[in-house]
């Protein structure tokens, strides 16, 4: 069997579990749409006055992304039991490509990432959103938390694999929490104190949303695009390894 | 038994969960020092009466006595006198061996260095020393079985329930856990045993009650309930299967009609009871061999309990009459 | 052999009070341990910092108090408790997993006794929430205006929001026996009460349609209270009366009765 049969295999494996739960379907999407809802809400009116135009194109890109990044720590968990159960150990020993089960992970928070982006993108065309910028902008819009979610996922998965624990992932929510607070998404860069932009301006969650917002509403888009793929790669890059290592040793029991 | 030497009476126990009837009327009695083995196959009603007699669960009707105290008006009187363990071993996963001791000392009402001292002494005795300051949850499937039976001895039961305490162990623990449950018989305890291991309950328990579907089909010693089921039996397999009507007419009047009728063509052997225990055996080898018929193998053979449970319990498998199906 | 295995001595006489402490202790120990403290403190002030800094120039200008700190505060308080409670959710989902509340009820022990310790438990992780929300507080300009007994006042209120945050928690924990699902579960009504309500901006700044949901919600009830009982150095903050006080008193109330009546039927339930 080849890499990529068995990666679909698996894939659909993860997916066909995901969506016959309904707790997890209605938290994955129900929590975003309803966040989504209250936050333009509270703080639509608010940022529309400063800066003229309507919160929604920062807000939907930041509620996608907390979308992924919620689930990304489930998931994790979820592999952990997956460790303890044997489950990873079984599937090791079944004669198929090493890094399909891996990649499978990988390849179902993707997909399980683009599915909320899109659910919650509906709400927000429901709420006023509007895409100005022509249909490949808006292709490319719906890809961009993937982009920078998987590599979130993978950072999660890693730290899920190396622990005994399942509340040391979970404190990874607190880096997703800071984040997302010091986010261009969730009020506009000059309403931070001055010593704290630079670092709300780089951090690789206000370059998917101004990326976002560049796509759909108009304004840069090659600076924030640039910017969320060297996040996304660099992160990419340092964890590969580790990952790998990581998803071996806890299939294996040396 | 005096009314004293009896630690457990149970008398016409019924219960029912909405339409399924799990018990319906049991009535046994367990002596102090005595073992108990409670048998039955999946869905009997022997978690049920477990759970009945260690207050975990109300019988409709009929009256339970444990250790003196009755199940339903006197139940803190139960649970001070019992320890439980069930199928899934119940420790506190986030603290040590050695702290979940403590607690469970503390929790019976062991003063601070009165549970350690206790706690030291069952590490030891349950060879759980080296470990004792590890997580449980990093335990072994044996060590973690050790460490929750020792949570429940931390003070002195007068009856102890095990549900299948040594499901899944090492052959190892599993012996630590038998000579454990002589150490009860030594010193006064009544145990009711779960097993589903029959050589468990043959060697360990003093009486067996198999239980099924709710009633008791069959109670007495493992070797009364083997008696029961044909006793002793003489099993004739001669060399060549060809020679099985041959063995069977040189047997003669030997060989009673019932068994002669169970032989088919499939038969490689002549299977007989043996009321005379050897006398038959030696009979019947004199009647065969001058019959000049080699044999492979000539013996005197007592069902097992799995035979016992299985005919009793009306599953598939083989009595001891069955010739053919034994093989 | 035998010696060691058996005790031969008389049963001593395990007391309610000595089984109680004893369960506490057992949720607590390992807290301080494991990180779960750490992440708890370290939570708090994320989100005291990730609230008010953002939102200090925009919701700031717009709200009646003399700093928004003074504003705020009270929301990140809840914040924190919240975060309590769903541990003690979580603590509860665990125990009912692994089959120890089993052998706990064939001890000689209170029924209700697991329960309380829980609750003490919880209690504790309410207090190091109040502690170091109110440390953040401070930080960023918060002061109690009144006077000490509305500090008392204050204080004994957030405990007991966190005491009846924390039943519902143990029960729906208990419930699901999921410990993983738990956690996601209760987070959704946290954030969207939590933005739906006074805590952020007040309740003029919202949709006319959703203003009555805004200002009657518990958790609105529970931040006018606090804002009252902590006081300002302007008239903006409510007033110290039982029109006030009255409301959040009675939710608490409600949902303690309520839920304590619910645990006591679950856990006297003998099938």
């Amino acid at each position: 069997m080849s890499l990529i049969n068995e990666t679909s295999l698996l894939t659909a494996r993860i997916l066909r579990r995901w969506s016959s739960d309904a707790a997890t379907v209605a938290q994955s999407l129900l929590f975003p749409a309803g966040f989504l809802v209250a936050l333009n809400v509270v703080l639509g009116d608010g940022v529309k006055r400063v800066t003229g135009t309507s919160a929604l194109y920062g807000s939907v890109p930041l509620v996608s992304l907390i979308g992924a990044t919620s689930g990304a720590i489930i998931v994790a968990v979820g592999v952990m039991r997956e460790r303890d159960d044997g489950l990873l150990a079984r599937f090791w020993v079944v004669p198929s490509h090493r890094a399909s089960g891996l990649l499978s992970r990988l390849l179902a928070e993707a997909v399980r990432i683009v599915v909320i982006t899109s659910f919650v993108m509906c709400v927000g065309l429901l709420l006023g959103f509007r895409f100005n910028q022509g249909f490949p902008q808006a292709v490319a819009w719906l890809f961009m938390p993937t982009v920078f979610g998987v590599a979130f996922s993978a950072v999660v998965m890693t730290i899920a694999l190396y622990a005994q624990n399942t509340l040391v992932p979970q404190a990874t929510e607190v880096i997703a929490a800071v984040m997302f607070f010091f986010s261009t998404g969730f009020v506009p860069l000059d309403q931070f104190p001055k010593w704290l932009q630079p670092f709300v301006e780089h951090q690789p969650c206000s370059f998917v949303v101004e990326a976002m917002r560049g796509l759909s509403m108009g304004g840069p888009v090659l600076k924030p695009v640039l910017g969320t793929l060297l996040w996304s790669a660099g992160i990419a890059a340092i964890i590969a390894v580790p990952l790998a290592v990581g998803y071996r040793r806890a299939s294996r029991r040396d | 038994m005096s009314s004293t030497d009896r630690a457990v009476v149970v008398d016409d126990l019924r219960k029912s969960f909405g339409s399924v009837v799990a018990l319906r009327g049991i009535s046994f009695e367990v002596g102090r020092g005595e073992v108990l083995g409670l048998l039955g196959p999946n869905g009997a009603g022997k978690t049920t009466t477990v759970d009945i007699l260690s207050t975990l669960a109300t019988p409709d009707s009929g009256t339970a006595l444990v250790a003196g105290h009755n199940v339903r008006t006197d139940p803190a009187g139960v649970r001070r006198s019992i320890m439980l363990t069930g199928q899934q071993v119940a420790l506190d996963d986030m603290l040590t061996g050695r702290a979940n001791l403590v607690m469970f000392g503390r929790l019976q009402g062991l003063k601070k260095a009165e549970a350690r001292s206790r706690a030291a002494e069952l590490l030891e005795r349950f060879d759980l020393a080296d470990a004792a300051d590890r997580s449980v949850k990093h335990y072994s499937g044996g060590m973690r079985r050790r460490i929750d039976i020792a949570c429940g001895l931390v003070v002195r039961p007068e009856v102890v329930f095990l549900d299948e305490p040594t499901t899944g162990l090492d052959p190892r623990s599993r012996l630590a856990i038998w000579e454990l449950v002589s150490d009860f018989k030594a010193d006064g305890i009544a145990t009711l045993l779960t097993t589903q291991y029959l050589e468990e309950a043959d060697s360990l328990s003093d009486r067996i009650i198999v239980i099924d579907r709710g009633t008791i089909i069959a109670e007495g010693t493992a070797d009364s309930l083997k008696e029961r089921t044909g006793g002793t039996y003489c099993e004739i397999v001669p060399r060549d299967m060809m020679d099985v009507p041959a063995v069977a007419a040189a047997l003669g009047a030997l060989l009673p009609g019932e068994n002669r009728a169970a032989l088919t063509d499939a038969s490689d052997r002549v299977v007989m009871p043996a009321p005379d225990g050897a006398n038959t055996l030696i009979a019947a080898l004199n009647l065969v061999s001058s019959a000049d018929i080699e044999l492979q193998d000539i013996a005197l053979r007592r069902p097992s309990l799995d035979e016992v449970f299985l005919r009793l319990t009306g599953q598939e498998g083989a009595a001891a009459v069955d010739a053919g199906a034994l093989t | 052999m035998t010696v060691g295995a058996i005790p031969l001595s008389a049963r001593p006489a395990p007391s309610t009070p000595q089984q109680w402490w004893t369960l506490t202790t057992r949720m607590i120990a390992p807290t301080l341990a494991n990180g779960e403290l750490a992440t708890q403190i370290i939570g708090s002030i994320v989100f005291t910092v990730g609230f008010y800094l953002p939102l200090k120039n925009i919701l700031g200008a717009v709200q009646p108090m003399s700093s928004y700190a003074q504003y705020l505060t009270p929301l990140i308080v809840v914040q924190a408790i919240f975060f309590a409670a769903v541990s003690a959710a979580f603590r509860s989902a665990i125990d009912a997993l692994q089959g120890i509340n089993r052998r706990f009820r064939a001890m000689p022990m209170a029924a209700l006794t697991p329960l309380a310790a829980r609750m003490t438990a919880s209690i504790y992780r309410c207090v190091v929430a109040l502690v170091v929300s109110l440390a953040c507080g401070h930080v960023i300009g918060f002061r109690f205006h009144g006077p000490l007994w509305h500090t008392v006042g204050f204080i004994a209120l957030t405990l007991l929001i966190g005491a009846a945050l924390a039943l519902v928690g143990d029960l729906i924990g208990a419930a699901t026996r999921n410990p993983e699902a738990t956690a996601p579960l209760l987070l959704v009504p946290q954030v969207t009460l939590g933005l739906a309500s006074v805590g952020l901006q007040p309740v003029e700044r919202f949709p006319g349609w959703i203003q009555p949901f805004v200002r009657d919600q518990p958790l609105s009830q529970f931040l006018n209270s606090m804002r009252a009982l902590a006081g300002d150095s302007t008239p903006a903050a409510p007033p110290v009366t039982w029109s006030v006080i009255g409301p959040a008193l009675a939710w608490v109330a409600g949902i303690v009765v309520v839920f304590t009546w619910l645990h006591a039927r679950v856990a006297a339930r003998r099938p």
